[in-house]
């Protein structure tokens, strides 16, 4: 068995990705909260200021409610971790670390467990304002996926009949893109299917009309209510984590290109340029559906925000899903 | 089979974020729909009250200005009207007419607050920050006119302070201009962006008996539509020379009132433009002559003591509603028997309280930012008997009332009926 090749190579490109998208993606953060700021034509905090927010958070005393059981202490510990191990399927510039079949399923499922153990934690609290936060948590979660879902499954079986060696796995879309199936109609579907995902995405990092699960002046931060200190901490730095690896997927879809090969590097360099690349790319994703759409809108109540998700965002998913297909199942 | 209910109670403050003062609401809650609210008051209790009795008139009006700090001079107003009531004081036509600005200007700046906190409430940061960027020239005005940005010390007992010359009007001309170009920004954002279409539409429906009942005042009235302004149906000072009107929402909007967020939003819009015209004008037909009619505070305090005698009443329309002041001084005594401010936000608080009742948790904090509470100013009374609080009934707080009458008016004779004069039930 080949040691190095399936243990060490990827335990350690895994910590090198987590600590560079730790790093980037509280970074966005930053640059998220400054040019929001000057939008709203206030100053802002400095560009490392979720960097010192951490830092004070981890040195700070945790309280525990003594209503909470130990899933309290567990959820965000587990929440990281999962979202650690995402880092391992997401598309970042090159084939993922551990690129297999299937692993697009287990990507969305590892996205939805983040959710998950949020929800077990808040509940887990006993705190009335979290289980009003959790249960929206739940609502809008179960609202978003199945429109996500029928649109990478619809793109990943329409990229598959394409003539790939491993359909439903990541590393499809650095060899076909959406954009190269070549039909009008397949390109109307990808505009629409760009509009399903941007939605997906804006409710995924909660910004905008779906920053109703951690409504501040509504139900006091809802899931987050009883977290301080490190339980907190950890927890902000996982919803960092996830708002890049979410968009990491979106950018993997729609935009999969890389510049390693205008510059005739190859190896490690390239895979450098290429995760630097993706992450300009990234942040003006973000910027895009994050900042821009977070300083024009404001909060839905949670029942609009369902109906918009299935009413709006589902048929268009399923539109778009159908004009992908067309002209295989024709 | 019996019908099982699964309503969580929940407390709603007395800190929370989406409440500026220290107040709790107990919210009971089927899932996401409100099915009762309890208000708790007495959370911000100062004790102005007890604290006015021990000092003269004159000292009186800088407590009541501190009472609010949103609507500082509208406090001061109404008291300083009361006094003047009961102590038979004219005042020169030309400090009605610095009243009148000086309470324009106050009432444009506490709107535009109110339309930038409810816009905050929604989670709409980018509209709080232009609304509160608004505000900051009204902030100005004021200091340039009154010498402070709040607690603007502009009123006294038979006239105002400060005169307003050709400087400071050049600045208020300067500030109609500015928000001549503003409003109109601000008045397309809140009657036509969607997500306030979509959060402030059929929130917390006030119907007009709701209103009538629970005695909603001001915008909350009005928005339910009730044509009441207290400046107009009391024809206060020169308000009626001014051509003063209730704003209704209809006249904003176009539709019928529903009585719900969005109307009480609308008769703010309204107001913003009708403070202006009203500012216009009376910078335009203000006549010349003094402004006070006791020059000296001294003398005034000395004056006050033989001419104070017997009750007074001040009414005036804060921006948030009617407020009314109750003085009643005795001849020879520098200090008032009694003084009794009554806030607009109490009446109202019930009124939104019950009209919140079959909405969303999410409406909550939208429905309390709408009737824009002044709750410090409205915690004032509680009630401590035997060394704990307890829950009044109606024959109590009766019981109270008679013997207070008695103490501060012991000419009163003979046992009143248990059913006041003036209850309806």
């Amino acid at each position: 068995m080949d040691v190095m090749g399936n243990i060490v190579y990827p335990i350690a490109g895994l910590l090198g990705l987590y600590g560079f998208v730790s790093l980037a993606s509280l970074l966005w953060e930053g640059i998220d909260r400054k040019l929001v700021a000057r939008m709203q034509r206030r100053v802002g905090p400095p560009l490392i200021q979720p960097f010192y927010d951490f830092l004070k958070l981890m040195s700070k005393e945790t309280i525990v409610p003594n209503t909470a059981n130990y899933m309290f202490r567990a959820a965000p510990v587990l929440a990281l971790a999962t979202a650690i191990a995402l880092l391992a399927y997401t598309p970042m510039g090159f084939t993922p670390v551990l690129a297999s079949k299937g692993d697009v399923i287990v990507f969305i499922y590892l996205l939805a467990l983040i959710s998950f153990f949020k929800i077990v934690g808040a509940i887990s609290s006993g705190s009335p304002y979290a289980k009003i936060g959790a249960a929206r948590e739940a609502t809008i979660m179960v609202s978003r996926e199945p429109a996500m879902m029928l649109a990478i499954f619809a793109i990943m079986w329409r990229l598959g009949k394409l003539g790939v060696d491993k359909p439903f796995s990541m590393g499809i879309f650095y060899q076909h893109n959406i954009w190269e199936i070549g039909t009008p109609m397949s390109f109307v579907g990808a505009i629409i299917l760009l509009y399903v995902f941007c939605v997906w995405l804006a409710s995924e990092i909660e910004v905008g009309f779906f920053n109703i699960p951690d409504a501040e002046e509504e139900i006091a931060e809802g899931l987050l209510v009883e977290y301080s200190g490190r339980y907190l901490a950890l927890l902000k730095l996982t919803k960092a984590l996830k708002a890049y690896i979410a968009a990491s997927l979106v950018v993997a879809i729609f935009f999969p290109w890389g510049i390693a090969g205008y510059f005739g590097l190859t190896g490690l360099s390239a895979d450098v340029v290429n995760l630097l690349f993706h992450t300009l790319k990234v942040f003006i994703l973000l910027f895009v559906v994050g900042s821009v759409f977070r300083a024009v809108t404001g909060r839905l109540k949670i029942t609009q925000a369902v109906d918009f998700l299935w009413r709006n965002v589902f048929l268009a998913s399923l539109v778009g899903s159908l004009l992908l297909a067309m002209e295989v199942i024709m | 089979m019996t019908k099982v209910e699964y309503w969580v109670k929940i407390p709603f403050g007395p800190i929370h974020p989406g409440l500026e003062e220290p107040e709790k609401f107990i919210l009971t809650l089927d899932g996401e729909r409100i099915v009762d609210v309890d208000v708790k008051l007495g959370y911000n209790l100062r004790g102005i009250q007890w604290i006015a009795l021990r000092r003269n008139y004159v000292q009186i009006m800088y407590l009541a200005e501190r009472m609010c700090g949103i609507c500082s001079f509208s406090h001061n107003h109404t008291y300083t009207r009361a006094v003047e009531e009961a102590a038979g004081i004219e005042v020169p036509e030309r400090a009605e007419y610095i009243r009148v600005i000086v309470g324009e200007l106050e009432r444009i700046h506490s709107h535009l607050l109110n339309l930038g906190v409810l816009a905050h409430d929604i989670g709409y940061d980018t509209v709080l920050h232009l609304t509160w960027l608004a505000r900051e020239k009204v902030m100005d005005t004021l200091e340039a006119v009154a010498g402070n940005r709040v607690n603007y010390s502009m009123v006294t007992i038979g006239g105002v302070r400060r005169d307003i010359d050709e400087k400071r009007r050049r600045i208020i001309l300067d500030m109609i201009k500015y928000y001549k170009e503003v409003f109109p920004q601000i008045e397309d954002i809140f009657l036509h962006d969607p997500t306030i279409e979509a959060r402030f539409r059929d929130t917390a429906i006030i119907s007009k008996r709701v209103a009538l009942e629970q005695g909603a005042v001001g915008p909350t009235g009005r928005g339910s539509g009730i044509r009441d302004d207290a400046r107009w149906s009391e024809r206060l000072g020169v308000y009626p020379d001014l051509g003063i009107k209730p704003v209704m929402p209809q006249d904003v909007t176009g539709e019928r009132p529903r009585g719900d967020v969005f109307d009480r939003m609308a008769v703010r819009i309204g107001e913003l433009w009708q403070s202006l015209e009203l500012i216009e004008h009376a910078l335009d037909q203000m006549p010349d002559g003094k402004i006070k009619t006791f020059p000296k505070d001294n003398v005034l305090v000395a004056k006050l003591r033989i001419m104070v005698d017997g009750e007074g009443i001040g009414r005036y329309e804060a921006p948030r509603g009617e407020l009314i002041h109750y003085v009643r001084g005795k001849k020879g005594s520098d200090k008032p028997l009694r003084w009794k401010p009554r806030e607009p936000t109490f009446p109202n608080l019930f009124a939104v309280a019950e009209g919140v009742k079959g909405d969303q948790v999410a409406d909550f904090v939208v429905a309390v930012a709408s009737i824009d509470p002044c709750l410090s100013c409205t915690d004032r009374v509680a009630v401590v008997e035997d060394g704990k609080k307890r829950i009044l009934t109606e024959k109590d707080l009766l019981k109270a009332s008679i013997k207070k009458t008695r103490e501060i008016n012991p000419e009163i004779k003979g046992d009143p009926t248990p059913v006041g004069f003036g209850c309806s039930r």
